[in-house]
């Protein structure tokens, strides 16, 4: 489970490119995020370099 | 828009755009798409690129498109002790506008005859017996189809379409460094490009000053993916422990996802080419993708023009571009990631002792890729190094 903090994204698709189960899509000014596919790896979390996606095990 | 087209690019980067229009130079019909409704923006790039690049993809650049000449480049050792600065007529170069180059390249492969969609988004790969034969898209409020003989996937770092298409070319935390950048106002700057290494400032990756202009510059810093904390942390850390940014006003930020580890072990499938930073098609040194996405988007469209019209676009034949770039390309890549394994394995003492000893002429070599010189002048100096740079011989 994550949590994307919109003030904080500058939709750069950084989660999107490490997203291993496509659960993250780049709109245009968002990331689209698709709770069902996600696995909870928190790879996404990491990679932000915005410090945006908090993750909750 | 028509429904069917011999050829159809996803991404208008520089490398997709390259690519629609050297399918429209061959001859073939070719639609080139992209998300965004501002091709060039959100910036996400360092937006260096080497002069030589024109001449080598016969790219012309306008003026507006240049924020900043640059006459070469200044690398700094962790202790920041040492400078070593690198100029002459290789090292020129430019920082860009992504804004105005990409617009720029996408105008250009519209004029050779490339039908272009912006604001348009793809949502599914179309497949036929499991391969790729279209796109399904969103754009002003509609749902298209489209087919294609061949799909280039040029969607950068995300590489969604590539994965939709049924290839994983997810990025690993390993494989990747993840970057942030301020383009920041009232940072004096040389008309040169600054790389500073340090594992406390930019561990598995360097921050860099690329100025823009006399008094601004895009500073930003890279980190490897599975290194503590995330990139803004050290960017931050590194403007407020540098007193030359102290009146400096940041008014852009930009960042994103940089891989630098091998190109992926496919780059066609049937029905299906990857370009650019989608297909991991970036400099291990230094991280830059633009030129290299340009020239492979260039050898990719050259090729799908001709299978399209051919019809004959299954792996074998569009293996060609895969088969040119692995012979043209790859090596000199993967001569720099082996050069990038062994700097991630030296600790700051290491490089402040190599900087000691290193010139221009040295770094000169580096660059070349004729290590041996190098690591023998390094190993003198150094010997305990002997077991990590002998990788490097």
């Amino acid at each position: 489970m994550i949590k994307i903090d919109r003030s904080r994204c500058i939709y750069c698709g950084a989660c999107v490119g490490v997203c291993p189960k496509l659960a993250l899509i780049l709109k245009e000014t968002f990331i689209e995020y698709d709770e069902k596919k996600c696995i909870n790896c928190g790879t996404c979390a990491k990679a932000c370099p915005l410090k945006a996606i908090e993750f909750r095990k | 828009m028509k429904a069917d087209y011999d050829v159809i690019v996803v991404g208008a980067g520089p490398g997709g755009s390259f690519a629609a229009k050297a399918v429209a130079k061959g001859g073939a019909s070719v639609l080139l798409i992209d998300r965004r409704k501002e091709l060039g923006a959100p910036v996400r790039c360092g937006e260096g690129l080497g002069s030589h690049w024109l001449e080598e993809l016969g790219l012309k650049v306008s003026p507006k498109a240049i924020s900043a000449e640059i006459s070469g480049s200044v690398l700094y050792s962790p202790n920041l002790k040492r400078a070593v600065k690198i100029q002459n007529p290789e090292t020129k170069g430019y920082v860009i506008d992504r804004k105005v180059f990409d617009k720029d390249l996408a105008i250009d492969a519209g004029r050779s005859g490339a039908e272009v969609m912006v604001k348009t988004e793809v949502y599914d790969v179309v497949k036929k017996d499991g391969k790729p034969c279209g796109v399904k898209a969103y754009s002003m409020g509609e749902k298209l189809e489209a087919t294609c003989r061949v799909l280039i996937a040029a969607d950068g770092g995300e590489s969604t379409v590539a994965r939709m298409a049924g290839m994983n070319s997810t990025a690993t935390l390993y494989d990747t460094d993840f970057a942030v950048e301020y383009e920041m106002v009232n940072v004096d700057c040389e008309d040169l490009i600054e790389i500073y290494f340090s594992k406390d400032a930019a561990p598995r990756g360097y921050v860099w000053v690329f100025p823009k202009g006399k008094d601004v510059a895009n500073v930003g810093v890279g980190i490897g993916g599975l290194e503590r904390g995330n990139a803004i942390d050290y960017l931050e850390k590194f403007i407020k422990n540098n007193k030359r940014f102290k009146d400096a006003q940041t008014v852009a930020i930009k960042g994103g996802l940089i891989p630098v580890g091998e190109p992926l072990k496919e780059l066609v499938a049937d029905g299906l080419m990857v370009v650019g930073t989608a297909a991991h098609q970036v400099d291990p040194i230094h991280g830059g993708g633009m030129a290299l996405a340009m020239e492979a988007g260039g050898m990719a469209g050259e090729v799908a023009a001709r299978c399209a019209l051919e019809g004959k676009v299954d792996k074998q034949h569009l293996f060609e571009y895969e088969k040119i770039w692995r012979k043209k390309v790859e090596p000199k890549l993967m001569k720099r990631l082996r050069l990038r394994k062994v700097l991630e394995k030296l600790n700051d003492d290491d490089f402040n002792a190599i900087f000691e000893n290193l010139n221009d002429d040295d770094l000169n070599k580096l660059i070349k890729g004729d290590y041996k010189p190098v690591v023998q002048k390094v190993l003198l100096k150094r010997p305990q190094l002997l077991k990590v740079l002998s990788a490097l011989i």
